[in-house]
């Protein structure tokens, strides 16, 4: 029921995502026959379409999971229905994260078949060197954080565009503003999934996931404690 | 039918200095059909979202089918049906989507109410809901509630929208199909005619103050307007005297029982009592509304 109406409202965007993600290394790997590019510079091609798709996917699915549910005229809708609220807002966000994930999973099995089959080595570029298990996760981490941040600035804010808005506004704001305070006072702020401080990196990435599903228990607290 | 299916007790809502709901005291028997009137802006819809839970009360107490508001939420909403003030839903899903998004929620649904109140209602289904005109949104709220097989319906302002043969046609459906199921209906309106036809059972609401609640046979057969000329008459509003209004020497009083007694009572007061008439909801509503002004 509310699982299929989450996968009733991003279904399409999924599919289109999941398409791309399916066909975009094997069609550049078809349109360069003929040429070493592929051979060269197919893994740095995959790294770079694997984080950006991921992040188109982060932001679309964070903005469109919640994006009539918690709006003023639908709300009461939902809200009359037997069940808690924090259950509509954790369902929401489970679909659109196993989305992410498939598009993710998708997108690197398509890489990986591509330039197995037409790269020499495909764990290994020219460009940016070997493909290693952080150039796959850190963009992962970084786009589930992006999500989670999306989607619930969607749900405090009750409208899919601003929340959309204001998560990029962060997402880009907040770089330059460590590099504000790094310049000014000569403190390193850490961005996701950079390291914090000295602790190792599985823990900091533990520390960022932990960040991520704050901000829907935040999300989460606010459906609860607001009234309709 | 002494069983209650809503009570409140001094139910409160305050919004900053504002008292949207000042301390109402309902009581809505089981099975019974109960008229919630009020102008715009009176209470109706902030009372009623605390029965559901959508708003927390400041101050009171309310029970809904035997069970407490704030305690016991997830037990009412399942047997509740809704149907709210703004008709708004998903925009992208169709009606036929939306009963299978409901369906789920309640064991007690029902796939042949479906069918039949898509057909009497005129419903079509497999139209966008953005796309349906206010009076096809409408009928699709109200088919997911007939639908439901609920034992309270909770309707606000439901035929807002509706055509006169709707609005005929979901009365016959109350009246006929929620009474035969032993539901109790509580719906809110300003359309007097519509509560008269099918409501057993009224409760005037104004600036969030409950002004009368009645059963409409006893305002038939019992309230009377007295008017009343003489000096010094009493003004106290009392169990009797439900409101008073005073222009110089006249007195217009509104009596729910024994006009004739307070008529002689006034008159041993030395007023000459220049009419007794009895009242229809619409001149109640009027003579209550119109003393709060």
């Amino acid at each position: 029921m509310y699982f299929w109406k989450c996968w009733r409202d991003t279904r399409s965007f999924f599919i289109v995502f999941l398409i791309i993600a399916a066909i975009v290394m094997p069609v550049a790997a078809v349109v360069c026959l003929g040429t070493h590019l592929v051979a060269d510079f197919g893994t740095s091609a995959f790294s770079a379409t694997f984080g950006l798709i991921l992040m188109a996917v982060a932001l679309g699915l964070g903005a469109i999971g919640a994006i009539h549910e918690f709006a003023e005229n639908t709300a009461h809708f939902l809200f009359t229905k037997p069940r808690s609220r924090s259950y509509f807002v954790w369902a929401g966000w489970a679909v659109g994260f196993a989305e992410l994930l498939a598009v993710a999973t998708v997108n690197f099995l398509a890489g990986w078949l591509t330039l197995s089959r037409y790269s020499k080595n495909p764990f290994h570029s020219a460009l940016f060197g070997s493909i290693t298990v952080h150039t796959l996760l850190d963009p992962l981490l970084f786009c589930l954080w992006a999500y989670c941040l999306t989607y619930s600035l969607t749900v405090l804010l009750r409208n899919g565009l601003k929340g959309l808005g204001a998560s990029m506004g962060i997402l880009f704001g907040l770089p330059l503003f460590a590099v504000a305070i790094r310049w000014r006072w000569h403190i390193k702020l850490p961005f996701p999934p950079e390291p914090i401080g000295g602790l190792p990196v599985v823990m900091s990435s533990i520390i960022w996931i932990l960040v991520a599903m704050l901000f829907v228990l935040a999300a989460q607290l606010f459906v609860e404690w607001t009234e309709i | 039918m002494n069983e209650v299916a809503i009570g409140t007790e001094g139910l409160t809502k305050t919004y900053a200095n504002i008292h949207a709901v000042g301390g109402i005291s309902l009581t809505v028997p089981r099975g019974a059909i109960y008229g919630f009137l009020g102008r715009n802006g009176a209470g109706k819809t902030t009372t009623i979202k605390m029965l559901l839970g959508l708003t927390r009360p400041t101050a009171g107490a309310a029970h809904v089918l035997g069970m407490d508001i704030a305690a016991e939420r997830m037990a009412i909403l399942r047997r509740t049906a809704f149907v709210s003030e703004k008709k708004t839903l998903y925009p992208s899903l169709t009606p036929s989507e939306l009963v299978r998004f409901s369906r789920g929620f309640y064991p007690t649904w029902s796939d042949s109410a479906v069918e039949k109140y898509a057909r009497l209602l005129e419903i079509p289904m497999k139209q966008r809901f953005e796309k349906l005109s206010n009076g096809n949104q409408t009928k699709v709220w109200l088919l997911l509630a007939l639908s439901q097989g609920a034992d309270l319906l909770i309707l606000d302002e439901p035929t807002t929208a509706l055509d006169p043969v709707s609005v005929d046609q979901l009365l016959h459906v109350l009246t006929e199909d929620g009474l035969d199921r032993g539901c109790t209906i509580f719906f809110s309106s300003h359309q007097l005619e519509e509560v008269e036809r099918i409501a057993e059972y009224t409760g005037v609401i104004e600036q969030g103050k409950l002004l009368m609640e009645s059963r409409l046979d006893d305002i038939k057969s019992e309230f009377r307007l007295i008017t009343a000329a003489g000096n010094a008459l009493p003004t106290q509003i009392s169990s009797q005297v439900l409101s008073v209004m005073a222009e110089g020497n006249f007195y217009r009083y509104v009596v729910t029982k024994n006009a004739e007694s307070f008529a002689a009572g006034l008159s041993q007061n030395g007023a000459t009592v220049t009419n007794i008439v009895p009242l229809s909801l619409r001149e109640i509503f009027l003579q209550l509304v119109r003393k709060e002004q």
